[in-house]
């Protein structure tokens, strides 16, 4: 929907300090852990020690029998919901099955980590001596640790309902490849054969983690009636809901989920990990029940980290620079059950470049790990890494300028998207002409003590819209009140609180934005997919737009016109029939106090894609000594529509970016032959500090989306997905090495210097 | 086993009845009820436990609440001044240097521990006073710009 508004903006697009930021920076935010209700007992989860067993039988009575333990659960305390159970979420479901699996293991463990059993306690320190006492019998499995291994024709099955999908005819054998997804045009391989120059790379890529630093933390509590209500860190509060009455086979009437501070989540928060089995425990004990997730769990058995891939391309072009064929595989490592699907990175890997001939080929594979899950534009760095390393060879083997090779073969609004559709409005071609005109592209590099790069590379993410819905009651003073369904990751409650001030004409001190639980507002998706501010902010001018009509017929009332016959302006209803007859919203408020409520409602559904396209430019040194690569300039453009509040956007872009810098050097999970996570703590799983990065600068453009309140895209996933390919094709241009592993730690760079 | 100690936390003195094998960062949250001071991994990986003891940045899942008797103990909890935000937390809101905040009170603190002994920082030294504090949201840089902000608005004198 459009916005009514018309002239300069007044509060959108402003530079603005949160509306919760003294909350913050005063520790006075609220996040699930620091709940404490009276008589609260504690729980833990007891861990599979194996990557791959059957779980004979599992004995709880000598941790029940514990003093202090007030109840135990196994997956024998929850329905057995059947393969293929779903709830919904946007336009596709989550699976059920899958979601009982991450949370409590049934008949079977497929990776160290998994929950098998859950005890509450009187503390900690007895819930922790009990999960020594339960007695789990299990039947040790061969296990696949690796994409190869699972892949091979003699491979341990991990599922045996798993049979490939998307070819044909449907093998007659399960199979750890759980899909197979083509996306194709044109003949990529007759054209890579007759193409002048050609360039081609094989890469892997390991594990990472979003790295939130809260843990999963939940607090449930029935009441007398058995209403049960559950606060906890989720990226949505309707989805965990629907999850959780799944799991406890509880009507959603009987249950409400509330969400708290968010710790961080970038993905990881999506699924519920926790909340039904802390449910469960105090339903059986009859008092409220916290669980709070160490480090250690987060990192092995949380809710999933994203997915290692190992990918193949080769590209080939004329000798004009105009790309011919891009021909893909790509191989995703889903975890312990099947992933999210090679689609999107496909499409996000190909979607820049305006190319005749594509052969794209992905599957999705099942390994003894735990499960994967979505992390900042899901699978996009993956592919970028790949890639924009396949393209930057390609200029290499052409002896072409990088930024012009983008150029001559970028996509345009209205070009073919991988899969045949036409493209939105985008604007690459404006982004690339922004860094061919900036000193990050034009300044010489700086001379070092050892070899310095500068490499480009460019992102995109298709992102996603589902369903945001809201509301504004008035309160008695005037005043709106926003309550929306958006859990605020992003600092959606300060952007949305400046669309409902512009809206309003009020200022901002004036807007008070809430986000709702699960029974107090409309149904909205999980904040994901860089979907919220954009949907957030057309519910709410929809719901502004509603509460004003109403309190435009109750103004009309009170001054003995027509409703069309008043002009609103900042907050007073202006009769244009009798010069000067006024009412302000407070005055109007007053004088129908026993009218009843006020409020306006929102909701936006299916609204048109923001997608999201970056480009960046990073100068690097590389240490020759010692392998490690330092990041010395880094540039960022991406194209946001409209920033509703550049500080937040540059906020989600240097964020992204740092967090593609630490995946891209030193973020990398390190499995044994066994499958046990052997670097699961902070220490040895290192995330880039403020001593690790250099200032990133953010370039914000601003092409509004047609059709979209504000013209405002998604922000926040698309400056993760070029940063490891960036640093990757700048240590190419320094050390003249390709590297095809990530993270690119110093020991990586040594050898591939050394090979 | 439980034992009996005595500590002073933000000014106060608070005589509890603590088991031994609680962290201090135990005892302020769920004893005392601070529940600014975060726990991100319980081994002294990520900072957002960071408090003041004596003045030092300290991690307080490093420090066995036995030992908090006869320390000067600060938490996020004590650093405004009569509701008033400290110039390190008023240039954090201004600067957009919290957004998910789990990391910001540790930040907080350690920017503190630092401009108490450097009241004018240059930026490489702002980096290395936080880089015992992990933050995934914001890149870092205007945590960065904020801590110079507050050092030099505390230099003019400002509160």
């Amino acid at each position: 929907m459009q916005s009514e508004k018309s002239g300069p903006l007044q509060v959108v697009g402003r530079r603005l300090p949160r509306v919760d930021a003294k909350e913050r920076v005063t520790g006075g935010a609220v996040y699930p852990a620091d709940l404490k209700l009276p008589g609260m007992a504690h729980a833990k989860l007891l861990r599979s020690p194996h990557a791959h067993a059957r779980i004979r039988a599992i004995d709880t009575t000598r941790a029940e029998a514990l003093p202090g333990v007030l109840a135990v659960v196994t997956a024998a305390d929850f329905p057995e919901l059947p393969i293929g159970a779903s709830v919904p979420m946007g336009e596709t479901g989550y699976d059920m099955w899958m979601v009982a699996q991450v949370n409590m293991a049934r008949g079977k463990v497929l990776w160290i980590g998994q929950p098998v059993a859950a005890v509450a306690a009187l503390d900690l320190h007895i819930a922790e001596a009990a999960l020594g006492l339960i007695e789990v019998d299990y039947e040790t499995l061969p296990a696949v640790i690796d994409l190869a291994a699972a892949m091979a024709p003699d491979a341990p099955v991990l599922h045996e309902h798993v049979f490939t999908k998307g070819v044909e005819p449907r093998p007659r054998t399960p199979s750890n490849i759980c899909s197979r997804t083509v996306i194709a045009r044109g003949d990529a391989t007759a054209a890579l054969a007759t193409a002048p120059a050609t360039a081609g790379i094989s890469v892997a890529i390991d594990t990472a983690h979003q790295g939130y630093l809260e843990p999963q933390a939940t607090v449930a509590e029935v009441d007398a009636n058995g209403f049960v209500t559950v606060w906890t860190s989720t990226q949505g509060q309707f989805t965990a809901e629907l999850m959780i009455g799944r799991m406890l086979g509880l009507p959603l009437s009987r249950l409400k989920v509330c969400p708290l501070e968010v710790g961080g989540a970038f993905g990881g928060k999506i699924i519920i990990h926790g909340e039904a089995v802390a449910a469960r425990l105090a339903q059986k004990c009859g008092r409220p029940v916290k669980m709070v997730l160490t480090r250690e769990e987060v990192l092995q058995g949380g809710s999933g980290p994203p997915s290692a891939a190992r990918i193949d391309i080769a590209v080939g072009a004329d000798k004009d620079g105009r790309l011919a064929a891009i021909k893909a595989s790509y191989h995703l490592d889903a975890g312990g059950l099947p992933g999210l699907g090679p689609s999107l990175v496909m499409q996000a890997s190909a979607a820049l470049y305006q190319c005749p001939n594509l052969d794209l080929q992905g599957f999705d594979v099942v390994t003894n790990k735990p499960r994967t899950e979505a992390y900042r534009a899901p699978g996009g760095i993956q592919a970028a890494f790949a890639m924009e390393q396949a393209m930057d060879a390609l200029c290499q083997r052409l002896g072409m300028d990088a930024l012009e090779f983008r150029k001559r073969n970028a996509s345009v609004t209205g070009g073919l998207m991988p899969i045949g559709t036409p493209f939105p409005s985008i604007g690459l071609t404006t982004i690339l002409d922004r860094v061919g005109a900036h000193s990050c592209w034009t300044d010489a590099l700086p001379q070092g003590r050892y070899p310095r790069g500068r490499g480009l590379a460019v992102g995109y993410w298709r992102g996603t819209s589902m369903t945001s819905a809201g509301h504004i009651t008035i309160a008695g003073d005037g005043r709106p009140m926003v309550t929306m369904g958006a859990v605020d990751i992003s600092g959606v409650r300060s952007t949305m609180a400046q669309v409902v001030a512009e809206e309003f004409g009020l200022p901002l001190d004036d807007i008070h934005v809430q986000t709702g639980d699960s029974k107090s507002v409309g149904y909205t998706d999980p904040a994901a997919g860089s979907r919220v501010a954009r949907t957030s902010t057309a519910a709410l001018v929809e719901a502004s737009r509603d509460a004003l009509a109403q309190l435009r017929a109750r103004a009309a009332e009170k001054l003995q016109c027509l409703p069309d016959q008043l002009d609103y302006a900042h907050g007073a209803f202006r009769s244009r029939q009798r010069s000067g007859a006024a009412i302000s919203l407070p005055e109007l408020m007053q004088a129908t106090l026993t009218d009843g409520a006020v409020v306006g409602r929102g909701v936006s559904t299916k609204l048109p894609l923001g997608v999201e396209i970056g480009a960046h430019v990073c100068d690097v040194e590389v240490d020759t000594d010692t392998g490690l690569v330092t990041v010395l300039r880094y540039t960022a453009f991406q194209d946001v529509g409209r920033a509703l509040n550049p500080i937040a956007v540059e906020g989600q872009m240097s964020g992204s970016v740092v967090q593609g810098i630490g995946w891209a050097l030193m973020e990398g999970f390190d499995y044994g032959p066994d499958g046990r996570l052997r670097n699961a703590s902070l220490l040895d799983y290192r995330m880039p500090t403020a001593l690790d990065v250099p200032p990133i600068e953010c370039v914000i453009i601003e092409t509004p989306v047609p059709g979209v309140a504000y013209g405002v895209r998604g922000v926040g996933e698309v400056p993760i997905v070029p940063p490891a390919a960036a640093i990757a094709n700048a240590i190419a241009r320094a050390i003249g090495v390709r590297m095809r592993h990530m993270p690119m730690t110093p020991e990586r760079v040594l050898r591939a210097l050394n090979a | 086993m439980k034992t009996l100690i005595t500590c002073t936390v933000n000014g106060a003195e608070h005589t509890l009845l603590i088991d031994t094998r609680d962290t201090l960062l135990d005892l302020l949250r769920e004893r005392l009820g601070l529940t600014g001071c975060k726990e991100g991994c319980g081994n002294g990986n990520c900072g957002t436990c960071t408090v003041l003891v004596d003045g030092a940045a300290t991690n307080a899942c490093l420090m066995l609440a036995l030992e908090a008797p006869g320390r000067d103990i600060v938490t996020i909890e004590g650093v405004s001044l009569q509701g008033k935000l400290h110039p390190i937390q008023r240039a954090l809101v201004e600067h957009g240097g919290t957004q998910c905040g789990f990391c910001t009170p540790g930040i907080v603190l350690s920017a503190k521990a630092l401009l108490d002994n450097n009241p004018s920082p240059t930026t490489a030294e702002v980096r290395h006073a936080i880089a015992g504090n992990i933050c995934r949201c914001t890149g870092y840089d205007k945590i960065v710009d904020a801590i110079v902000g507050a050092a030099a608005t505390l230099q003019a004198g400002g509160r």
